[in-house]
């Protein structure tokens, strides 16, 4: 009961790191509409937030600030890695590079991985319902086919 | 403009060499090497002259540095090199910090990169690098950091005073538009100082420039600036097509203008959303990303992606744009205008908005000009320079079309000139359109492995933000020897601290969201 009613109220932390953030923005937008999920309400601070959406490239000085405003979030807490820069370093990797986390799952434990570069707003849409799934344990809408 | 110039210039020097060179191989017209006396001789000279100091490049050339200093002029186009060469072992230069306010950040950005130290600079700490950092980390050799800037790097800790405060807007901050810090000096409710912290979004590009070959960099500069996506990857393939000598057909360069409009319109449209947002007004925002889908929609269809976008490619384009595509680019021109009307009355004519905007962050023209900012932020100060008019590329030098300018340089004339800016990118497009020829949309035989001549070149183009200038050192290869890339949001956050001095922590914010930043691109 208490993980339905979570599932359905998630507020996702802004934040925006790169290119991926705007990709998010147009997802809470008029036409994906988040809300219709009860995830638009975005929280500005992680004290009233239960989702954090890592939306682009976390590089070396970002990566201290990110592990903190995890911390302060209270629990029960989710992390979606939106991008490939968050899942992996994304474009940024090469031999030599200097700045880059690659991947934000070496900071923080991450729930769901939402690939692209940046991802359509389906694909966050589609990282929602796949949290929930998780939350649940039930899928909200048939999802779509798995054949490939 | 040049031959005044040249005898001018060198008459103020004295015996050094100045060189012609073909401006439209190399993106300047003069060119001289300088002594450090000589260098300062020179500053003081295009400071005298009105010009501004658009770029300051390093290069190294393994035997020695070179630093490259480009001087250009807002009134007429005459663009001029001087360049400095140091000693790589112990690389020291005077500070042009003093002459042209500028310099101030770029001479600060050279030292972390490169370890160059400028003599006399009053402020030489580190910008964009982590504190783990060992090396400078676009030398070509492996040069360890010196002592004294291991103890630079970790050496920005704000002192408080006793009747000041420190307030950090940001890392992490709605209103800084991405991952910008600045920390502010607070007496009371006023401002005494801001410090931008930048680096938060470094991500190495130009690194990765040095890297890879022309073609693999393509994906890149979209993820600089991912509003403006498109005009940087403009300014990338046409500064490459410029080194190689490339000529793009008719249509091509056609489709290269609408697209490019059409992106430019889109940012506008985000900026504002955000702006108004940042001042507390959300419903535009809703309105913005209403308009946004309907360009996202006509572009998708054509490039294939909705933001990050890699349409054009060295010597034409990605693939050819349709009825659909024109059918489309059509009835989001009629929407558009339609749309004018709504937002003046939903926020040009709203008594809030005017009354949180006139009248702060006032910029005036002598002081634009020393900062070197650009786009909309340079012309909402009164001064009448589009890189589209003064260096045109692609199809812009057969469009029609004026200048928006502001008056009074204040956060409501930025505002303004935006607005307008949207209606004559419509306008573009719809001339745009009307000639679009037939014919094919990439140029024959561009080879798959680009290896220029030998030599450099800097390139402009207009994004919305202002002047992208892409500086490029060419050694035969099939990859860039250097390439420096002059951001517009750079520039235009340098003039922030100064604006925001003495003001309300709440007219910083609307300052600060008046000059439009990208912070990706900033970072590089
Ligand atoms: S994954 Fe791509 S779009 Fe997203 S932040 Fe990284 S580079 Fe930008």
């Amino acid at each position: 009961m208490l993980d339905l009613a979570r599932a359905n109220s998630i507020w996702p932390m802004t934040f925006g790191l790169a290119c991926c953030a705007i990709e998010m923005m147009s997802t809470a937008m008029s036409r994906f509409d988040l809300d219709r999920f009860g995830a638009g309400v975005f929280r500005a601070t992680p004290r009233q937030a239960d989702l954090m959406i890592v939306t682009g490239t976390v590089t070396r000085k970002m990566a201290p600030v990110l592990t903190r405003l995890y911390e302060q979030m209270p629990s029960p807490k989710w992390v979606i890695a939106m991008g490939n820069c968050a899942i992996s370093g994304g474009p940024f990797v090469f031999e030599g590079q200097y700045n880059v986390i690659e991947g934000v799952d070496l900071l923080v434990p991450v729930d769901v991985y939402v690939p692209g570069c940046p991802p359509r707003p389906e694909g966050l849409l589609e990282g929602f319902l796949k949290l929930e799934e998780k939350i649940t344990g039930k899928r909200r809408f048939p999802g779509p086919d798995s054949r490939w | 403009m040049v031959e005044k110039i040249k005898a001018e210039l060198g008459a103020a020097l004295g015996g050094v060499e100045i060189r012609e060179t073909e401006y439209r191989e190399r993106g300047y017209h003069l060119s001289c090497e300088a002594s450090p006396g000589e260098l300062l001789k020179a500053a003081r000279f295009f400071d005298e002259c009105g010009f501004y100091l658009a770029a300051i490049v390093c290069v190294d050339y393994r035997e020695y540095l070179e630093l490259v200093y480009i001087f250009a002029n807002h009134s007429a186009l005459c663009k001029t090199k001087v360049t400095l060469k140091l000693d790589p072992a112990k690389p020291a230069a005077p500070t042009l910090s003093a002459i042209f306010d500028c310099a101030y950040w770029h001479e600060r950005e050279i030292r972390e990169f490169y370890g160059v130290l400028f003599d006399g600079h009053p402020n030489l700490t580190y910008l964009f690098l982590h504190e783990g950092i060992d090396a400078y980390p676009l030398r070509k050799e492996q040069v360890l950091l010196a002592d004294e800037d291991k103890k630079a790097l970790g050496a920005f800790r704000p002192e408080e005073g006793e009747d000041t405060f420190f307030v950090n807007l940001g890392p992490q901050h709605p209103s800084t538009h991405g991952v910008l810090r600045v920390v502010l000096k607070m007496d009371g409710e006023y401002i005494q100082s801001a410090e931008p912290v930048l680096g938060y979004l470094h991500r190495m590009h130009e690194k990765m420039a040095e890297n890879r070959s022309y073609l693999q960099f393509l994906p890149n500069p979209s993820r600089m600036d991912y509003l403006g996506a498109m005009s940087f990857n403009l300014g990338h393939v046409t500064a490459v097509e410029r080194l190689c000598g490339i000529a793009v057909p008719d249509r091509a360069n056609c489709v290269r203008v609408i697209a490019t409009e059409l992106n430019r319109i889109s940012s506008h449209l985000l900026w504002l959303g955000a702006y108004l947002a940042d001042l507390g007004a959300l419903t535009p925002f809703l309105f913005v990303f209403d308009d946004r889908e309907q360009i996202n929609d006509v572009l998708e269809a054509v490039t294939g992606s909705r933001l990050t976008y890699c349409y054009f490619r060295f010597g034409g384009l990605y693939n050819d744009v349709d009825e659909a595509f024109i059918a489309g680019t059509k009835a989001f021109i009629e929407r558009m205008r339609g749309r004018f009307g709504l937002y003046e009355k939903l926020v040009g004519g709203n008594v809030i908005f005017i009354n949180r905007t006139r009248g702060i962050g006032v910029i005036e023209k002598e002081r634009a000009r020393k900062y070197a900012v650009s786009g909309p932020v340079l012309r909402g100060a009164g001064i009448a320079m589009d890189m589209r008019k003064a260096e045109p590329c692609a199809a812009y030098s057969e469009m029609d079309f004026d200048i928006p300018v502001g008056t009074r340089g204040d956060a409501l004339d930025m505002y303004r000139v935006r607005v307008r800016e949207m209606g004559t990118a419509l306008d573009i497009i719809e001339q745009a359109l009307a000639r679009l020829p037939d014919g094919p949309v990439m140029a024959e035989k561009v080879p798959k492995k680009l290896k220029p001549p030998k030599g450099d070149l800097y390139h402009t183009v207009e994004t919305p933000r202002g002047e992208l200038g892409i500086y490029i050192v060419s050694d035969e290869s099939d990859r860039p020897y250097r390439m420096k890339w002059r951001v517009p949001s750079f520039s235009n956050l340098m003039i922030f601290p100064e604006l925001a001095r003495g003001n309300l922590l709440a007219d910083a914010v609307a300052i600060l969201g008046s000059l439009d930043l990208v912070i990706p691109e900033i970072d590089r």
